[in-house]
């Protein structure tokens, strides 16, 4: 292992003082792994259960995405719930017709578990602040070799499991703006920018479809 | 993420033409500040953006009737588009086990007698932030109630002009209220007939004298009077009369609580679940509020209590944690369904910090508890009502 940048690389041999220096760098770095050790440690009881990042981020995306269809995702902060009924609670939202996959709903429940249990803090941040903290540079999928093509057929899907409880059924409006006709459709810049990195009430959903979801989405619509 | 819920509602209520239900001269909840979470600064707090799910800060209790635009609102799945309660459209069928299906629109309804009175409306999960341990559903604390004029027609008279046949024993109510996914059940409830037949049960168009607004259930909601709000269905469409209760999620499976006392995290094993029916006798302190400080000598704490369909006998009032209760002054004249407002002169004498607590007894002697019996859907919270001050010099 290099310590790049570490005084004690000065291009020359290993003098004494040198291997003294490094022994003294180990000891800190053992000391700094045991420190974080417990401090995660510590972090995970007071969690309760273990959330990786990309496992947390995965759960905030999902129920910015799914559960939102139905309710905003402060009525989820505010719970403050032992396990089995949060169990209880999740399979109630699938039973409903929540769209997650088996291990979706898995990811989701012991996310709320370990985050929303009874010794929680009364004031926790919302989904959509932890997003923003956890937001990669990216979206799902940004690469592509060449032009998106939508699939207007796909688009009917994905806007019904995505926007049409803000945006309507056959997308003519509810609390958010009717799109069938909307003038963006003629402005992809504006568009694609609203989609992905939201604006006033319109959540950002760059993290959650991927560009060839959106410009599904956006061949569906410019059929309406 | 402040400015995005603000104008996050801003649309919501646009969306919903409250901004006219309102009309102008009042101010209206689009346009006034802080209505977020938690804040308690502007007229409601809103525990859940949508559906648009706000309870009215305490404070707006010290008046006898609580505003259109500041009356707490609650629903499974926000109101139906404008255009849908529009009274050129709108129409309600009354059908089931009658003689005769009607149809009727709005101004059919209103050849009928015109009935008003004043009555509190409260949500079964008003306080349901105070029971330990916490339950699930929209984390109310004490302003999911109100206390209203209400003015439309008897339910009863509507029923008669329809003719319920001698099977029909359940009066089911279905609004136009949808959920975003189709597989989510609807709200429908079902009230026993002897309610329905109740001379004081309405079909209320009119709130506080004028129309019903939007979010509370335009243009017809059902009023049952001393019951608690998920009887009183909004955006009232389909009247259908049955021989049994409503089956289905919102009257078998939620808002019902177990018949006999609840053991502690007990899951009810064996246990009977009732319907949500009448409200428990209850109190409120809408001054002093949380965390004032107020100068010793002489304060004016007040407030308002209630009880289902018996009227409040007692209020009494604990400026030291519960040591000591001293019997609070009852307001103007009792009038059946409506809250009764009070008052207590204290006296401050020592400084420092205190507990300021009050408690109702109800005609038939029912009387608040310290704290309400656990049941698993944190409903008909009604413990004593609690507020920290500090006295200062």
């Amino acid at each position: 292992m290099e310590w790049v940048g570490s005084p004690v690389c000065d291009g020359g041999g290993m003098s004494k003082s040198m291997t003294h220096k490094t022994s003294g760098f180990v000891l800190a770095a053992w000391l700094c792994t045991l420190l974080g050790w417990v401090v995660m440690t510590a972090a995970q009881e007071d969690d309760r259960g273990t959330i990786q990042p990309a496992q947390a981020r995965q759960a905030l995306t999902l129920i910015h995405a799914r559960c939102a269809v139905c309710h905003t995702t402060d009525l989820i902060v505010q719970q403050r719930l032992p396990a089995d009924r949060w169990t209880v609670t999740v399979e109630k939202m699938m039973h409903w017709g929540a769209d997650l996959s088996k291990d979706e709903a898995a990811v989701v429940l012991q996310f709320v578990t370990a985050r929303y249990h009874s010794g929680a803090p009364d004031h926790l941040p919302s989904i959509e602040e932890e997003l923003a903290l956890t937001a990669p540079a990216w979206g799902p999928s940004t690469a592509s070799d060449g032009p998106l093509v939508g699939v207007s057929e796909r688009g009917a899907e994905i806007f019904a499991r995505n926007c049409q409880a803000c945006h309507g059924e056959g997308a003519m409006g509810g609390a958010g703006p009717k799109l069938a006709r909307n003038k963006i459709l003629k402005n992809e810049g504006v568009f694609w920018e609203t989609v992905l990195h939201g604006r006033g009430p319109m959540p950002a959903w760059g993290a959650v479809l991927s560009h060839q979801e959106i410009s599904d989405i956006h061949a569906w619509l410019a059929t309406r | 993420m402040t400015v995005s819920r603000r104008e996050w509602l801003r649309t919501v209520l646009q969306g919903i033409g409250i901004g006219a239900a309102v009309g102008p001269g009042f101010p209206s909840i689009a346009t006034a500040q802080g209505t977020e979470a938690g804040q308690g600064t502007g007229p409601l707090t809103v525990r859940v953006t949508r559906p648009f799910d706000a309870e009215t800060p305490v404070r707006e209790f010290a008046s006898w009737l609580t505003p259109n635009e500041r009356f707490f609102t609650r629903s499974h799945f926000g109101p139906p588009s404008a255009e849908t309660v529009q009274p050129d459209v709108w129409r309600l069928t009354v059908k089931g086990l009658v003689k005769e299906e009607l149809t009727l629109s709005l101004k059919d309804l209103q050849q009928l007698e015109a009935v008003t009175l004043t009555a509190v409306l409260q949500c079964s999960g008003n306080g349901r932030a105070h029971h330990r341990p916490k339950v699930p559903g929209v984390q109310w604390e004490r302003g999911a109630v109100g206390n209203a004029q209400w003015t439309g027609v008897r339910l009863h008279d509507v029923l008669q002009r329809a003719g319920v046949k001698s099977q029909g024993v359940h009066v089911q109510f279905q609004g136009a209220d949808r959920p975003a996914l189709a597989t989510v059940p609807l709200f429908t409830r079902s009230i026993p007939l002897a309610k329905a037949f109740h001379p004081d049960t309405l079909l209320a168009y009119e709130m506080n004298g004028r129309p019903l607004p939007l979010l509370h259930g335009a243009p017809l909601r059902v009023i049952t009077p001393g019951w608690m709000a998920e009887s009183c269905m909004k955006w009232l469409t389909e009247i259908t009369v049955r021989t049994d209760e409503t089956p289905g999620y919102y009257m078998q499976q939620a808002y019902r609580i177990p018949e006999t006392a609840v053991r502690l995290s007990s899951g009810l094993p064996g246990s009977a679940m009732v319907p949500v029916e009448q409200m428990p006798v209850k109190s409120l302190i809408a001054a002093p509020a949380e965390g004032d400080t107020v100068r010793i000598g002489p304060v004016t704490i007040q407030g308002v209590a209630w009880a289902g369909e018996a009227p409040v006998v007692k209020v009494e009032v604990s400026c030291d944690n519960g040591k000591t209760w001293e019997q609070a002054r009852l307001l103007g004249e009792s009038q059946p369904y409506a809250w009764r407002q009070w008052q207590y002169l204290w006296k401050a004498r020592q400084v420092g910090p205190t507990a300021i607590l009050c408690r109702a007894t109800d005609a038939q002697g029912a009387q608040q508890p310290e704290k309400s019996p656990w049941n698993p859907g944190g409903f008909l919270w009604n413990g004593w009502d609690r507020l920290s001050v500090t006295v200062a010099a």
